[in-house]
């Protein structure tokens, strides 16, 4: 079957495409459980060499490849094109500088997810028999689900809270935070709540519900942002977080 | 702007899913109560300190345009206060989001379930208003829309005012400190004040639900704007509009509301101040938000908007207050009447012969004194 595709492009090196603009491909002899991502491959390789995205793993792991597909964030490498149609709208995720047609510049989302130290902090000497450092299934339960991110962004550019406001930390870096704040072990989820509780922090969510789905390994994007709105709110009085790390 | 153009624009073309939609009838329906909110506070302060004005006041949101926007105003409560419900349940019970979708469906259809008879209601005053008790004269209707769209520009004038105060007052703030958050990655530091807005706007939302729906009841439904003038008893009270002055006023419904005692206590007035305090308190951080989230990039922008919410926040809860817990006089109703008398003449009305009288024997009372 023929696939339309609609691109938004943009090339700030090139007189004429400095500002974004639409350009459309018709591809010929697509499979319906053809990926989208091997769809940009045909055409990259097939009609027009100059059209730029990143993608490294191809298979929903390595989160490079997420982009605007048919007006909701998606990894190109995990839609089929039977998911979304003979008219495929591709466009690059929003709130990110635009470097080169699907390719945004990442750094500010970085800074973002780093200012919440998403690193295992523990300062106690390691245990006698110089393994690691046991938990319960429980405990490790608490945390399990935001573990799985893999940091396309896809959360973090559907969040009009974000677009507005690029100081935001967004979804992403608040599920970094998620993943030590709730980790029994760790020891620096004071630090990370003074962080999250600054004026752009996590109080700049405002509950749209617009991260969770478009999140490609189903993290509960927005109930781990509340988990840590009320950790803020009543960890330092009544320790729903556990043990240690709040004072 | 550009933060904000960017956000509407894309709001509109993301395909988000009902959340999305949700927080945007949220965020225009609560600007649109706030702006409300400040015209309503002070022009009902009037009643106290300057009664004439407020019964240009009344008269105008009796006006064909006030009609209809207040029918946008109940929705916008309405609203905005169930969804407010929405947005609490699962700020608190994050585990419960799988819901959230169905629970912004339930809310739409609560909202045009309660809306429905209130709608009835209200309609049925305006008929009532329009056709029966005040026919007001076709060729007059231009100039009653006219009038009570010019007794607006005082409080234009107000906003401007209060915009170049918090420019001031931002100015003065940034050469103390530096508030900026200009840079990516650079950020105020960390205040428990965001912390405790975000309690203050769920527990205020909680709060002001009993207080706005038995405000809604008794001014829009029982006891609309339109039968503040009429000879009725004034609902939540056992005093007769139209027992003090010649004729029923606006002033001496609100009179009647303020002097009303039960076990001693000035029922109303305590209910207005938990009111006053509650909503405007709410409604300015809520506007303040709106106003910081599109003016990240400016951090004087910023710095203004919020000095903005501050200014006119605390003009409204001294301006408001203060008619609160003056002692009410039975003469601020006499000082109604001239105005009232105007009022019918706008609307190609005849005065009524027992006005006229009173009147004219208060001008001669004057001259013989």
């Amino acid at each position: 079957m023929d696939v339309t595709f609609k691109i938004r492009r943009q090339n700030p090196e090139v007189p004429g495409q400095e500002k974004p603009y639409w350009q459309e491909f018709v591809l010929s002899d697509v499979d319906p459980a053809d990926r989208v991502l091997e769809m940009l491959h045909r055409i990259k390789w097939e009609q027009d060499g100059s059209l730029s995205l990143r993608r490294s793993c191809a298979h929903g792991v390595c989160g490079s490849d997420a982009m605007r597909i048919n007006g909701v964030n998606r990894l190109a490498c995990k839609m089929l094109i039977q998911d979304v149609g003979e008219r495929v709208q591709i466009e690059p995720i929003l709130g990110l500088p635009v470097i080169k047609d699907l390719i945004v510049d990442m750094e500010p989302f970085f800074d973002h997810y780093k200012r919440v130290m998403p690193f295992f902090v523990n300062e106690d000497p390691v245990p006698e028999d110089g393994r690691e450092r046991l938990q319960t299934q429980e405990d490790r339960e608490l945390f399990d689900d935001s573990t799985k991110c893999i940091l396309c962004a896809c959360c973090t550019t559907s969040c009009p809270s974000f677009w507005a406001n690029g100081h935001y930390v967004g979804p992403a870096a608040i599920v970094g935070a998620h993943r030590f704040i709730f980790d029994t072990r760790d020891q620096a989820g004071k630090e990370r709540l003074d962080v999250l509780s600054e004026p752009d922090g996590v109080w700049r969510c405002r509950t749209i519900f617009n991260c969770t789905p478009a999140c490609p390994r189903d993290i509960e994007v927005t109930r781990a942002i509340g988990e840590v709105k009320l950790a803020i709110r009543k960890g330092r009085t009544d320790g729903i977080i556990r043990p240690n790390e709040v004072q | 702007m550009t933060s904000l153009v960017l956000t509407v624009r894309e709001t509109l073309r993301y395909r988000g899913a009902i959340g999305q939609w949700s927080w945007v009838l949220h965020r225009l329906t609560g600007v649109g109560v706030v702006l409300f909110l400040a015209l309503h506070v002070i022009d009902t302060s009037w009643a106290v300190f300057y009664p004439a004005l407020y019964v240009k006041a009344i008269a105008a949101y009796q006006s064909p345009i006030f009609t209809l926007g207040e029918f946008g105003l109940v929705f916008a409560v309405v609203y905005h206060a169930f969804n407010g419900v929405r947005i609490v349940i699962f700020d608190y019970r994050p585990e419960l989001w799988r819901y959230q979708s169905g629970a912004a469906v339930a809310v739409l259809i609560v909202t045009l379930l309660v809306l429905a008879p209130v709608f009835l209601g209200m309609a049925g005053h305006v008929l009532d208003f329009y056709f029966t008790e005040h026919a007001i004269a076709g060729d007059k209707l231009l100039d009653v829309v006219v009038f009570s769209i010019i007794e607006q520009l005082p409080f234009i004038a107000g906003f401007v005012g209060a915009l170049a105060a918090a420019i001031v007052l931002a100015a003065l703030y940034g050469m103390i400190r530096d508030g900026g958050s200009t840079v990516a990655g650079k950020y105020p530091e960390a205040s428990p004040i965001e912390r405790f807005w975000w309690a203050f706007m769920r527990l205020s939302g909680i709060l002001i639900l009993p207080l706005v729906f038995g405000h809604l009841a008794l001014m829009h439904v029982v006891q609309g704007v339109f039968d503040i003038t009429a000879a009725q008893q004034v609902a939540g009270t056992l005093q007769e509009n139209g027992s003090i002055g010649p004729v029923p006023t606006a002033v001496e419904f609100v009179y009647h509301r303020w002097t009303y005692t039960a076990w001693g206590v000035f029922v109303w007035r305590v209910y207005d101040l938990f009111l006053l305090v509650l909503v405007t308190l709410h409604g300015f951080n809520g506007l303040r938000y709106v106003l910081t989230d599109y003016t990240s990039f400016h951090p004087f922008a910023r710095r203004i908007s919020s000095a903005l919410c501050t200014v006119i926040a605390a003009v409204l809860l001294a301006v408001g207050a203060a008619a609160l817990f003056v002692p009410i006089e039975k003469d601020i109703v006499g000082e109604a009447l001239a105005a009232t008398a105007e009022i019918y003449e706008l609307r190609g009305e005849e005065v009524p012969a027992e006005l006229e009288a009173y009147l004219t024997g208060a001008v001669e009372g004057a001259a013989e004194e």
